[in-house]
């Protein structure tokens, strides 16, 4: 274990730290098979990062850290048992294999308990910066300060409870005894903001707004994006009163559209929740399932959105992916497991970190823009109605049922914003109102770094106010 | 050296403050391991074994914290961690205004020794194979229940945590607790229809704490029941209505409507509690507190003896008979309001920085029992099961339900849909009626979010109360 300080570090070479977790994760490998395992395969993640935290107009904490974690799934005839360690040493390496294989042997088998079949990564991911390589603790000090500073400057009665500048550098690798050995690396800054306003006894209900960028100048428009989004949304909050109950249309910014709707829709997309019956697009392959202006597209290659990359926790190369085109289904999410159920390849859909088994999801996010003009035209087309900033509730991925509160809500008359609202809820079922989705806004806006999406105009959803 | 567990590290981590010999320097080990299975249709999708361990350095330099920390805990690794973090301090206070002052932190006693929970030993003489096994019954149990289950899903973890807490003002502590939790969940379909029902605890301790109230398979019968009997419930009615909560859905309530608003960073960013000291703000029946002791019954899930500050973690009345009389602290934000620290300060691992975070947040039991609630009910729902839960900064909450019935004129009516309730957190405590005597921790499975996850606990007695439910519009 290094014991240099962090003034003591070279610049970060992700060609190098690529390099670094390929030793690991070939030497954890190795300790598993020569173990016993009949099939091994090994994810490495290091990475080091600096975060600044203010709260308030204070700055509290400085971060300047580093850190690994190696995670092992062994399969021993048709039986898996997985094991995870942040320590890269040769005895915590012995009891990472014996314990997983350890598992194994007492697990159940089987028949998809198998690795996925190994297809070669060819697109390559430039995701190192490198003025980000070089960035230390007073850079991201200053980027910070700034945040901070031009937040509260909009207007007296913003508060931050909390924001925050990180720098991540870091790679992974995978490697397999498949023949699986894909590395890659990045760097990446990110922002977040989060707080509320308040005006003498009125305190407006908190929003938040951050994402990430791969370079400074992309982390500045995201941070002049990040304050406007925010101070509009907290100043917006001030003299929230209640509103009207009803049922009908409902204009769902791109994020509430995102939590409502997609997302939901992206669980029950997945091949698992088809395969053990909990997803009601089980046999809707093909079928219309939502309005004919509805496309989404799950793509690794945009450079906007967090999941860029050029393979998946399994090593499986990733590919821009369709899963509804036209409102039509067109594919289910497949990682190694699921595929082997159903006797498929892949789609590239294994998620998740180090410290787990490969879960299954998608990577980037994104919802086609529709011809309803933008954001302030969507409005004009609500006569009377419900405008919901952010989600507050739960949906139920199995039956589509959705419930919640409209947090940074607003109440629309004759196509304009009249006031805030406050103890609105709303809900219904997002498998029955997909096809009621009236239109979608002809730009599509960033989600958090996560996704992009419209705002969408959906009708029949019931509205209960206070 | 890799540390693998079960020896106190207090001393090591003394040797390297002692090197180091700067001021206002805390040092802590902290090794999570955790043991988990979880089953699906018969199926293992996680039999996982996680270790890490590590130790979190912080300095205050120039009225700034830095933070570093390190996999190792070797003296020459944790001295390098706390240059790392000094410099840290010291670079942000260079690089712009700042205080520019170490802020002196309140006299406290500073926890010294070792604190363990009981359990510990227990369950970690317990192989993890037999969990196994016996997760794989509980699951096909589960699914075996009604010919219109779908699926089952069984999950057990138990994570141990061992800290050693070291600071330059006298703290020396050595904590060692494990948290079991279990979930059991079934989805039932008939005609389209797909409903879903599910039962979860969790707890600080061994399994008399983790099964106290319903064995394994009791839960595994409600789970299965709530999901077929939901495919026939109808749909709550929706409006402003009386109310009587379960005691999970009271720990829900005390938790994210009121806990969040009293924590002190959030009090100091404009929070509904700000300058609201000493005013009444609920029914004057309510009396609610966090406590690190798992109080009324044992094995609370988020109990903790001392904090990640080195503060004893003991008992703290944020609402005495109505009256808001105590914010949630760590020690700097204590020196800022002048007040003595409470233990609140909590860090998920190693690498993370300590937080004010919530331990175990309850209303203190009352004198009427649920038949006497009910009977005094004209027209209302007995809600009950938490599904999820947030709140805002003014007090605005939204807490899912699994399950609702109807009240009308004092008699309890069929099951309804589990459905959202919203309200404004002191406007519902002042609209409280009646308090239930029956006390139940029912909250410490799961995590509350807050930048890091965290165990916590909450709960209470029965309580009726006046909120916002969403439901089909009349």
């Amino acid at each position: 274990m290094s014991t240099h300080t962090q003034a003591e570090r070279a610049r970060f070479d992700g060609r190098v730290a690529e390099q670094r977790e390929g030793r690991h994760a070939q030497a954890l490998l190795n300790e598993a098979l020569e173990a016993g395992a009949g099939e091994a395969e090994v994810v490495a993640q290091g990475s080091e990062t600096i975060a600044v935290r203010f709260e308030g107009e204070e700055l509290k904490l400085s971060s300047a850290d580093s850190g690994s974690a190696l995670g092992l799934r062994v399969f021993d005839d048709k039986r898996m048992g997985f094991s995870s360690t942040n320590q890269v040493g040769p005895d915590a390496r012995q009891r990472a294999a014996m314990g997983a294989l350890g598992l194994a042997r007492c697990s159940p088998q089987d028949a998809a308990n198998v690795l996925p079949v190994h297809v070669a990564v060819t697109r390559e991911v430039d995701a190192c910066d490198d003025q980000l390589s070089a960035l230390g603790v007073a850079d991201i000090v200053a980027l910070a300060r700034d945040l901070v500073a031009r937040t509260l400057a909009i207007d007296p009665r913003l508060r931050l409870d909390s924001s925050e500048v990180s720098l991540r550098r870091g790679a992974g690798a995978v490697h397999s005894s498949a023949g699986v050995a894909a590395s890659a690396s990045s760097t990446s800054l990110s922002l977040s903001l989060f707080g509320m306003a308040v005006d003498a006894e009125d305190v407006g209900g908190f929003d938040y707004w951050g994402g990430h960028a791969l370079n400074l100048e992309a982390f500045e428009g995201l941070a002049t994006e990040s304050i406007t989004r925010f101070s509009d949304a907290a100043l917006g909050n001030l003299g929230a009163q209640s509103s009207e109950s009803y049922t009908g249309p409902v204009l769902f910014s791109p994020s509430a559209f995102m939590d409502v709707f997609v997302q939901p829709l992206v669980a029950a997309a997945s091949a698992i929740a088809v395969q053990r019956g909990r997803s009601s697009l089980k046999g809707k392959l093909g079928q219309t399932i939502a309005t004919s202006e509805f496309n989404l597209l799950d793509d690794p290659t945009d450079r906007r959105l967090m999941g860029l990359g050029a393979f998946d926790r399994e090593g499986t190369p990733t590919q821009p992916f369709k899963i509804i085109q036209d409102g039509v289904l067109q594919a289910y999410l497949y990682n190694g497991y699921a595929a082997a159920v159903d006797g498929v390849l892949s789609t590239g859909h294994a998620a998740g970190g180090a410290r787990s088994v490969p879960g299954l999801g998608a990577h980037g996010l994104s919802v086609a823009p529709g011809d309803g003009g933008s954001a302030k035209d969507m409005l004009g087309h609500l006569d009377r109605g419900l405008l919901v900033g952010r989600f507050s509730g739960s949906v139920d991925p199995a039956s589509g049922d959705f419930s919640g509160v409209a947090k940074s809500g607003r109440w629309v008359e004759a196509g304009e914003i009249v006031r805030p609202v406050r103890e609105t809820l709303f809900g219904g079922n997002l498998f029955d109102l997909l096809p009621q989705i009236l239109r979608l806004s002809s730009e599509a806006e960033g989600v958090m770094g996560a996704a992009f999406s419209p705002w969408a105009m959906v009708d029949g959803v019931a509205v209960t106010a206070g | 050296m890799e540390r693998t567990s079960s020896s106190d590290p207090t001393d090591l981590l003394k040797e390297a403050l002692e090197a180091d010999g700067g001021p206002n320097v805390e040092l802590r080990y902290h090794s999570k391991r955790t043991r988990s299975v979880s089953v699906e249709n018969g199926r293992v999708d996680q039999a996982r074994l996680a270790e890490h361990a590590g130790v979190g350095v912080r300095v205050q330099a120039a009225g700034i914290y830095g933070f570093a920390s390190t996999a190792s805990l070797e003296v020459g690794a944790i001295r390098a961690a706390v240059e790392d973090a000094r410099a840290a301090a010291v670079a942000s206070a260079e690089s712009g205004k700042g205080s520019g002052e170490t802020r002196a932190l309140p006299p406290v006693d500073l926890a010294q020794g070792c604190f363990s929970e009981p359990g510990f030993e227990e369950l970690q003489a317990k192989p993890i194979e037999d969990r196994l096994d016996w997760v794989l019954g509980i699951e096909a149990r589960t699914r075996a229940a009604s010919a219109s289950i779908q699926s089952a899903v069984c999950r057990y973890a138990e994570v141990f945590e061992e800290k050693g807490i070291v600071t330059s003002d006298g703290a020396k502590a050595w904590t060692r607790l494990v948290r079991p939790e279990f979930a059991t969940s079934a989805v039932a379909a008939k005609d389209g229809e797909i409903q879903r029902g599910a039962r979860s605890v969790g707890s600080t301790g061994a399994w008399d704490c983790l099964f106290r109230r319903a064995d394994p398979e009791q839960y595994s019968e409600e789970a299965a029941a709530m999901a077929v009997n939901l495919l026939r419930a109808g749909h709550v009615e929706g409006g402003r209505k009386r109310v009587i909560l379960s005691p999970s859905l009271v720990g829900l309530l005390t938790h994210e409507a009121i806990g969040h608003t009293v924590e002190a960073d959030f009090v100091a960013a404009g929070s509904c509690a700000q300058g609201r000291m000493g005013q009444q703000v609920a029914s004057e029946l309510v009396t609610l507190c966090d406590s690190g002791a798992s109080e009324y019954l044992p094995g609370a899930g988020g109990t903790l003896a001392v904090d990640d500050e080195g503060v004893l973690a003991g008992r703290t009345e944020i609402i005495r008979a109505g009256i808001l009389t105590s914010y949630l602290h760590d020690r700097r934000s204590a020196a800022e309001f002048g007040v003595p620290p409470t233990g609140n300060a909590r860090a998920w691992e190693y690498d993370d920085a300590p937080l004010i975070r919530m331990r175990n947040t309850y209303i203190e039991p009352g004198t009427s029992s649920l038949e006497e609630m009910i009977a005094a009910t004209e027209d209302g729902l007995l809600l009950d099961g938490p599904k999820n839960g947030q709140a805002d900064a003014n007090g605005e909450f939204m807490f899912g339900t699994l399950q609702a019935w109807p009240i009308k004129r004092g008699v309890r009516g069929e099951l309804l849909r589990g459905t959202n309730i919203s309200g404004t957190a002191f406007d519902v405590l002042r609209s409280v009626t009646a308090v239930g005597g029956e006390f139940e921790w029912d909250l410490g499975s799961g995590h509350c979010g807050k930048g890091q996850p965290m165990k916590v606990d909450a709960g209470g007695p029965w309580l009726a109360c006046e909120v916002l439910v969403g439901g089909q519009v009349q």
